[in-house]
Protein backbone atom coordinates (compact mmCIF):
# COMPACT_ATOMS: atom_id res chain seq x y z
CA UNK A 1 0.00 0.00 0.00
CA UNK A 2 1.22 3.46 -0.83
CA UNK A 3 2.39 5.56 2.09
CA UNK A 4 2.73 8.79 0.10
CA UNK A 5 0.11 11.21 -1.12
CA UNK A 6 -3.41 9.95 -0.50
CA UNK A 7 -5.26 12.68 -2.34
CA UNK A 8 -5.42 13.61 -6.03
CA UNK A 9 -2.73 15.96 -7.42
CA UNK A 10 -3.50 19.57 -6.58
CA UNK A 11 -3.24 20.66 -10.20
CA UNK A 12 -5.80 18.03 -11.18
CA UNK A 13 -8.22 19.19 -8.52
CA UNK A 14 -7.71 22.79 -9.63
CA UNK A 15 -8.43 21.74 -13.22
CA UNK A 16 -11.62 19.95 -12.19
CA UNK A 17 -12.72 22.98 -10.19
CA UNK A 18 -12.43 25.09 -13.31
CA UNK A 19 -14.78 22.73 -15.15
CA UNK A 20 -17.48 22.83 -12.50
CA UNK A 21 -20.15 25.38 -11.70
CA UNK A 22 -19.71 27.15 -8.36
CA UNK A 23 -22.70 25.34 -6.84
CA UNK A 24 -21.25 21.85 -7.29
CA UNK A 25 -17.55 22.64 -7.01
CA UNK A 26 -17.15 21.62 -3.39
CA UNK A 27 -19.37 18.57 -3.45
CA UNK A 28 -18.06 16.98 -6.66
CA UNK A 29 -14.39 17.59 -5.84
CA UNK A 30 -15.04 16.28 -2.32
CA UNK A 31 -16.77 13.15 -3.63
CA UNK A 32 -13.91 12.37 -5.97
CA UNK A 33 -11.26 13.08 -3.33
CA UNK A 34 -13.04 10.74 -0.95
CA UNK A 35 -13.25 7.94 -3.47
CA UNK A 36 -9.65 8.47 -4.54
CA UNK A 37 -8.35 8.23 -0.97
CA UNK A 38 -10.60 5.51 0.40
CA UNK A 39 -10.86 3.22 -2.56
CA UNK A 40 -8.99 3.93 -5.79
CA UNK A 41 -5.48 4.66 -4.50
CA UNK A 42 -5.67 1.74 -2.07
CA UNK A 43 -6.71 -0.74 -4.75
CA UNK A 44 -4.72 0.50 -7.75
CA UNK A 45 -1.75 2.48 -6.48
CA UNK A 46 -1.03 6.14 -7.00
CA UNK A 47 -0.21 6.17 -10.71
CA UNK A 48 -3.37 4.35 -11.78
CA UNK A 49 -5.37 6.36 -9.27
CA UNK A 50 -4.11 9.56 -10.88
CA UNK A 51 -5.11 8.23 -14.30
CA UNK A 52 -8.53 7.34 -12.90
CA UNK A 53 -8.84 10.90 -11.63
CA UNK A 54 -7.96 12.31 -15.05
CA UNK A 55 -10.65 10.12 -16.58
CA UNK A 56 -13.17 11.55 -14.13
CA UNK A 57 -12.11 15.07 -15.09
CA UNK A 58 -12.46 14.22 -18.78
CA UNK A 59 -16.07 13.12 -18.23
CA UNK A 60 -16.95 16.70 -17.23
CA UNK A 61 -15.37 18.27 -20.33
CA UNK A 62 -18.26 17.81 -22.83
CA UNK A 63 -20.74 19.50 -20.51
CA UNK A 64 -18.38 22.41 -19.91
CA UNK A 65 -17.88 22.87 -23.62
CA UNK A 66 -21.64 23.08 -24.10
CA UNK A 67 -22.08 25.45 -21.16
CA UNK A 68 -19.42 27.73 -22.53
CA UNK A 69 -20.64 27.23 -26.11
CA UNK A 70 -16.99 26.59 -27.03
CA UNK A 71 -17.80 23.46 -28.98
CA UNK A 72 -20.23 25.29 -31.29
CA UNK A 73 -17.80 28.13 -31.92
CA UNK A 74 -14.94 25.71 -32.60
CA UNK A 75 -17.07 23.69 -35.00
CA UNK A 76 -18.13 26.86 -36.79
CA UNK A 77 -14.57 28.18 -37.11
CA UNK A 78 -13.20 24.85 -38.37
CA UNK A 79 -16.09 24.53 -40.82
CA UNK A 80 -15.27 27.96 -42.28
CA UNK A 81 -11.63 26.91 -42.58
CA UNK A 82 -12.32 23.55 -44.23
CA UNK A 83 -14.91 25.14 -46.54
CA UNK A 84 -12.35 27.69 -47.71
CA UNK A 85 -9.66 24.99 -48.11
CA UNK A 86 -12.00 22.71 -50.07
CA UNK A 87 -13.00 25.54 -52.43
CA UNK A 88 -9.35 26.43 -52.93
CA UNK A 89 -8.37 22.77 -53.57
CA UNK A 90 -11.23 22.28 -56.04
CA UNK A 91 -10.26 25.47 -57.91
CA UNK A 92 -6.58 24.45 -58.05
CA UNK A 93 -7.46 20.97 -59.32
CA UNK A 94 -9.67 22.48 -62.02
CA UNK A 95 -6.87 24.80 -63.13
CA UNK A 96 -3.95 22.33 -62.97
CA UNK A 97 -5.83 19.19 -64.12
CA UNK A 98 -3.31 16.64 -62.86
CA UNK A 99 -4.20 12.96 -63.46
CA UNK A 100 -7.11 11.91 -61.26
CA UNK A 101 -8.26 15.48 -60.75
CA UNK A 102 -11.94 14.56 -61.17
CA UNK A 103 -12.03 12.42 -58.05
CA UNK A 104 -10.14 15.02 -56.02
CA UNK A 105 -12.56 17.75 -57.13
CA UNK A 106 -15.43 15.49 -56.06
CA UNK A 107 -13.90 14.95 -52.62
CA UNK A 108 -13.22 18.69 -52.21
CA UNK A 109 -16.80 19.58 -53.19
CA UNK A 110 -18.11 16.96 -50.80
CA UNK A 111 -16.11 18.53 -47.93
CA UNK A 112 -17.27 22.00 -48.99
CA UNK A 113 -20.90 20.88 -48.94
CA UNK A 114 -20.65 19.30 -45.47
CA UNK A 115 -18.89 22.37 -44.09
CA UNK A 116 -21.42 24.69 -45.68
CA UNK A 117 -24.29 22.62 -44.27
CA UNK A 118 -22.67 22.79 -40.81
CA UNK A 119 -22.26 26.57 -41.03
CA UNK A 120 -25.80 27.19 -42.32
CA UNK A 121 -27.27 24.64 -39.90
CA UNK A 122 -25.71 26.37 -36.94
CA UNK A 123 -26.61 29.86 -38.12
CA UNK A 124 -30.21 28.80 -38.73
CA UNK A 125 -30.36 26.73 -35.50
CA UNK A 126 -31.49 23.62 -37.35
CA UNK A 127 -28.38 21.50 -36.76
CA UNK A 128 -28.75 18.03 -35.36
CA UNK A 129 -32.27 17.50 -36.73
CA UNK A 130 -31.14 14.75 -39.05
CA UNK A 131 -29.15 12.08 -37.27
CA UNK A 132 -28.36 10.11 -40.42
CA UNK A 133 -26.86 13.10 -42.23
CA UNK A 134 -24.90 14.18 -39.19
CA UNK A 135 -23.38 10.72 -38.74
CA UNK A 136 -22.71 10.29 -42.45
CA UNK A 137 -21.07 13.73 -42.68
CA UNK A 138 -18.94 13.17 -39.59
CA UNK A 139 -17.75 9.74 -40.65
CA UNK A 140 -16.94 11.02 -44.12
CA UNK A 141 -14.91 13.92 -42.73
CA UNK A 142 -13.00 11.67 -40.33
CA UNK A 143 -12.40 9.15 -43.11
CA UNK A 144 -11.15 11.71 -45.64
CA UNK A 145 -9.07 13.58 -43.06
CA UNK A 146 -7.58 10.40 -41.60
CA UNK A 147 -6.70 8.97 -44.98
CA UNK A 148 -5.16 12.23 -46.17
CA UNK A 149 -3.10 12.42 -42.97
CA UNK A 150 -1.81 8.85 -43.25
CA UNK A 151 -1.02 9.15 -46.96
CA UNK A 152 0.88 12.36 -46.33
CA UNK A 153 2.87 10.80 -43.49
CA UNK A 154 3.84 7.86 -45.72
CA UNK A 155 4.57 10.01 -48.79
CA UNK A 156 8.09 10.92 -49.90
CA UNK A 157 7.26 14.63 -49.80
CA UNK A 158 5.72 15.67 -46.51
CA UNK A 159 3.37 18.63 -46.96
CA UNK A 160 2.50 20.72 -43.92
CA UNK A 161 -0.71 22.21 -45.30
CA UNK A 162 -2.13 18.70 -45.88
CA UNK A 163 -1.50 17.87 -42.21
CA UNK A 164 -3.29 21.04 -41.08
CA UNK A 165 -6.29 20.46 -43.33
CA UNK A 166 -6.55 16.73 -42.55
CA UNK A 167 -6.38 17.35 -38.79
CA UNK A 168 -9.02 20.08 -39.16
CA UNK A 169 -11.30 17.62 -41.00
CA UNK A 170 -10.90 14.97 -38.29
CA UNK A 171 -11.56 17.49 -35.51
CA UNK A 172 -14.59 18.83 -37.38
CA UNK A 173 -15.95 15.27 -37.71
CA UNK A 174 -15.36 14.49 -34.03
CA UNK A 175 -17.07 17.73 -32.98
CA UNK A 176 -20.03 16.84 -35.18
CA UNK A 177 -20.34 13.52 -33.38
CA UNK A 178 -19.87 15.10 -29.96
CA UNK A 179 -22.55 17.73 -30.57
CA UNK A 180 -25.33 15.14 -30.12
CA UNK A 181 -23.73 13.52 -27.10
CA UNK A 182 -23.30 16.85 -25.38
CA UNK A 183 -26.81 18.10 -25.94
CA UNK A 184 -28.60 14.80 -25.28
CA UNK B 1 -48.14 13.87 -18.33
CA UNK B 2 -44.75 15.57 -18.26
CA UNK B 3 -41.91 14.58 -20.61
CA UNK B 4 -41.12 10.92 -20.10
CA UNK B 5 -37.86 10.13 -18.39
CA UNK B 6 -34.99 8.59 -20.30
CA UNK B 7 -33.51 5.27 -19.20
CA UNK B 8 -30.52 6.91 -17.56
CA UNK B 9 -32.69 9.41 -15.71
CA UNK B 10 -34.84 6.57 -14.43
CA UNK B 11 -31.75 4.68 -13.28
CA UNK B 12 -30.49 7.73 -11.38
CA UNK B 13 -33.86 8.33 -9.71
CA UNK B 14 -34.21 4.66 -8.79
CA UNK B 15 -30.66 4.64 -7.44
CA UNK B 16 -31.55 7.55 -5.16
CA UNK B 17 -34.66 5.73 -3.96
CA UNK B 18 -32.64 2.58 -3.37
CA UNK B 19 -29.96 4.42 -1.37
CA UNK B 20 -32.57 6.18 0.78
CA UNK B 21 -30.72 8.60 3.10
CA UNK B 22 -27.25 7.76 1.73
CA UNK B 23 -27.79 9.08 -1.79
CA UNK B 24 -24.85 11.38 -2.51
CA UNK B 25 -23.12 11.76 -5.88
CA UNK B 26 -20.64 8.87 -5.87
CA UNK B 27 -23.05 6.49 -4.15
CA UNK B 28 -25.67 7.26 -6.81
CA UNK B 29 -23.05 6.65 -9.51
CA UNK B 30 -22.12 3.21 -8.12
CA UNK B 31 -25.75 2.24 -7.64
CA UNK B 32 -26.63 3.34 -11.18
CA UNK B 33 -23.68 1.32 -12.52
CA UNK B 34 -24.91 -1.74 -10.68
CA UNK B 35 -28.45 -1.30 -11.98
CA UNK B 36 -27.42 -0.67 -15.58
CA UNK B 37 -24.60 -3.25 -15.46
CA UNK B 38 -22.19 -0.94 -17.25
CA UNK B 39 -19.73 1.81 -16.43
CA UNK B 40 -21.16 5.28 -16.26
CA UNK B 41 -19.12 8.45 -16.18
CA UNK B 42 -19.08 10.83 -13.24
CA UNK B 43 -19.83 13.72 -15.59
CA UNK B 44 -23.04 12.13 -16.87
CA UNK B 45 -24.30 11.29 -13.37
CA UNK B 46 -23.69 14.75 -11.91
CA UNK B 47 -25.13 16.39 -15.03
CA UNK B 48 -28.25 14.25 -14.73
CA UNK B 49 -28.61 14.99 -11.02
CA UNK B 50 -28.28 18.68 -11.78
CA UNK B 51 -30.90 18.49 -14.54
CA UNK B 52 -33.33 16.46 -12.43
CA UNK B 53 -33.00 18.97 -9.63
CA UNK B 54 -33.61 21.87 -12.01
CA UNK B 55 -36.80 20.09 -13.16
CA UNK B 56 -37.91 19.68 -9.55
CA UNK B 57 -37.73 15.87 -9.66
CA UNK B 58 -35.09 15.65 -6.93
CA UNK B 59 -34.14 17.87 -4.03
CA UNK B 60 -30.82 18.08 -2.24
CA UNK B 61 -29.29 19.13 1.03
CA UNK B 62 -25.70 19.80 2.02
CA UNK B 63 -23.95 17.94 4.82
CA UNK B 64 -20.69 18.86 6.49
CA UNK B 65 -17.44 17.71 4.98
CA UNK B 66 -15.04 15.21 6.54
CA UNK B 67 -11.23 15.35 6.71
CA UNK B 68 -10.84 12.75 3.94
CA UNK B 69 -12.86 15.05 1.68
CA UNK B 70 -10.64 17.98 2.59
CA UNK B 71 -13.54 19.46 4.53
CA UNK B 72 -15.68 19.73 1.40
CA UNK B 73 -19.43 19.35 1.79
CA UNK B 74 -21.44 16.36 0.65
CA UNK B 75 -24.69 16.83 -1.26
CA UNK B 76 -27.40 14.31 -0.48
CA UNK B 77 -30.26 13.83 -2.91
CA UNK B 78 -33.83 12.67 -2.41
CA UNK B 79 -36.59 12.06 -4.93
CA UNK B 80 -39.31 14.72 -4.78
CA UNK B 81 -43.01 14.01 -5.25
CA UNK B 82 -42.76 15.14 -8.85
CA UNK B 83 -39.96 12.62 -9.36
CA UNK B 84 -42.06 9.76 -8.02
CA UNK B 85 -44.85 10.84 -10.37
CA UNK B 86 -42.45 10.90 -13.32
CA UNK B 87 -41.14 7.42 -12.46
CA UNK B 88 -44.67 6.12 -12.21
CA UNK B 89 -45.53 7.64 -15.61
CA UNK B 90 -42.44 6.09 -17.15
CA UNK B 91 -43.30 2.66 -15.76
CA UNK B 92 -46.95 2.94 -16.92
CA UNK B 93 -45.83 3.95 -20.41
CA UNK B 94 -43.43 1.03 -20.61
CA UNK B 95 -46.03 -1.44 -19.36
CA UNK B 96 -48.55 -0.09 -21.86
CA UNK B 97 -46.30 -0.35 -24.90
CA UNK B 98 -45.17 -3.87 -23.95
CA UNK B 99 -48.67 -5.14 -23.22
CA UNK B 100 -49.43 -8.26 -25.28
CA UNK B 101 -46.09 -8.18 -27.07
CA UNK B 102 -43.92 -11.25 -27.25
CA UNK B 103 -40.55 -11.19 -28.91
CA UNK B 104 -40.04 -13.83 -31.63
CA UNK B 105 -37.32 -15.55 -29.59
CA UNK B 106 -39.67 -15.83 -26.60
CA UNK B 107 -42.41 -17.32 -28.76
CA UNK B 108 -40.03 -20.03 -29.94
CA UNK B 109 -39.01 -20.83 -26.37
Amino acid sequence: MSTGRQSPPRWAEALLERLLAARERDTVVGDLREEYAESVVVQRGRLLADLWYLRQIWSFVPRRLVQKRIEGKMRQAISFFTFACACWLATMEMVLRHPGYGLRIGVALCIALISLATIIGRLAHVEGRSEVWRWAGAILLIGIGGQAFLRNVRAAHFEGFVVVISVALVVQGVLMLMSRRMTA
Amino acid sequence: MADLLGTFEQAVLLAILHLETEAYGRAVLHQAQEMLKRNVSAGSVYTTLDRLEARGLVSSRLAEGTPVRGGRARRYYSVAGKGIEALSDARSALTAIWAGVQLPSEVQL
